[in-house]
């Protein structure tokens, strides 16, 4: 499988952003400092189990 | 009013609050921010300043230089009382160590507004952050705060007057090394965050390839050594390149605007910065602009944006101070603050969504 981590990206943005432009945006920014550029990551990007795992455990922690 | 400044130079702690105390004393403070020189015992400050304000919460930290309404100030106290006004409520608390996540102040911070810091409102709440300058553990918190709520904290990294010896932040009449203090405040009126720092990027482009993260060292540029990288963008020779270092920080770029990383020192080929830079970050060599006319852009934009101005809480970095100093600026600088209550001081770090370096991070009130 490809694009997971873009779907998750997409997810995280979208729920933590709360159809607000500008914190969507901040959550960009924590993306990028946490090493995970959103626009490196498209529909066909390997689904790497690190960067996957990081992701997974962000959205636990905001739940 | 909202919000008063105080500032003494008296060297003795407690003719130094009493001078604080006195000028403060119309405040009905729900808070009082204070920024002190390491020249003031920080145990004594501390408690002195909670015995002077006791229905007030006090916190704080210590400095490389102090900031208040109009000026930037050495081996002085300054201070900001925060009336009913201007915070309706505010819960500090203190991370003692840095070195292990802990949820209990983020819980204490719920209980205390009856509220989950993920549902938390960031156009009702606003942070502050006080952290050891020393510690090395910026990012860690940050990070960890950033995860917690989309509530927005701003701050800076305690200093020492550039002795880079030991740093101490206070809370509620006590003072912390290795610590951070974190306040979570409800104010009473409409608020915003600046971040200006004085650089706009060129068109070089290094890419990290790899990196010691814990020791903020970046190995290699573009898989080559990263001083050899970084001087060959900026076209000098590896000798000449460590004293570019003030003008050309390298910048994580996003809707061009740069969170600038501060290369520090060379060490065997390798970089070290004053902030943590991942592998596979892609960074911006930056170039120096002005700071008097970049900071008055930023605050008129605030003006034009939100309205007028009743308190700012300023985190500049010493690197800009240091700048500042050095072209005989520093007046300038305070002046671009004399129409407004403010009080800041000069940093070991700036944060604001992220940590980072020779910038500006500030609370306005409106």
């Amino acid at each position: 499988m490809a694009g997971q981590i873009k779907q998750m990206i997409d997810l995280i943005v979208q729920q933590r952003g709360e159809g607000n432009k500008v914190l969507e945006g901040v959550v960009k920014m924590k993306l990028i400092l946490k090493g995970i550029d959103p626009k490196n990551y498209t529909e066909t990007s390997p689904d790497d189990p690190e960067v996957l795992g990081r992701l997974l455990t962000l959205m636990r922690e905001m739940k | 009013m909202k919000a008063i400044t105080a500032f003494s130079v008296k060297i003795d702690v407690a003719d130094a609050v009493a001078d604080i105390r006195e000028q403060l004393s119309p405040a009905d403070a729900t808070m009082v921010l204070f920024f002190a020189s390491p020249a003031y015992d920080p145990d004594r400050l501390a408690a002195a300043m909670a015995d002077a304000f006791p229905t007030s919460v006090t916190f704080g930290c210590t400095t490389a230089g102090e900031i208040v309404t109009g000026r930037m100030l050495t081996h002085s106290v300054v201070a900001m009382a925060f009336t009913k006004a201007a915070v309706k409520s505010v819960k500090v608390e203190v991370l003692k160590d840095l070195d292990t996540q802990s949820n209990e102040a983020f819980a204490s911070f719920e209980r205390h507004f009856d509220t989950r810091m993920s549902d938390m409102d960031p156009d009702r709440y606003a942070g502050i952050l006080l952290i050891d300058g020393l510690c090395r553990k910026e990012e860690l918190i940050v990070d960890r705060i950033g995860d917690l709520t989309n509530v927005n904290f701003v701050g800076g990294s305690a200093g020492d007057d550039l002795r880079f010896a030991v740093t101490h932040v206070y809370a509620n009449g006590t003072s912390h090394t290795h610590a951070a203090v974190v306040a979570l405040m409800e104010p009473a009126v409409p608020f915003s965050f600046l971040k200006t720092q004085s650089f706009a990027p060129l068109p070089q482009k290094l890419v990290v390839t790899r990196a010691n993260e814990a020791e903020r060292e970046v190995i290699e540029f573009n898989h080559k050594p990263a001083i050899v990288a970084y001087a060959e963008a900026l076209g000098v020779t590896v000798e000449q390149a460590a004293a570019h270092f003030l003008n050309n920080p390298v910048g994580l770029m996003f809707d061009e605007e740069p969170f600038v990383r501060s290369p520090q020192r060379v060490k065997d080929g390798s970089m070290i910065f004053y902030c943590a830079i991942k592998e596979g970050m892609e960074l911006s060599l930056l170039q120096s602009t002005d700071i008097i006319a970049d900071t008055r852009r930023t605050l008129d934009a605030a003006r034009t944006a939100s309205g007028e101005l009743s308190a700012i809480v300023n985190f500049n970095c010493i690197l800009r101070t240091l700048e500042l100093r050095q072209k005989g600026l520093t007046d300038q600088y305070g002046e671009l603050f004399a129409a407004v209550p403010t009080v800041g001081f000069s940093t070991y770090g700036e944060q604001f969504i992220g940590h980072m370096n020779q910038t500006a991070t500030m609370i306005v009130f409106h």
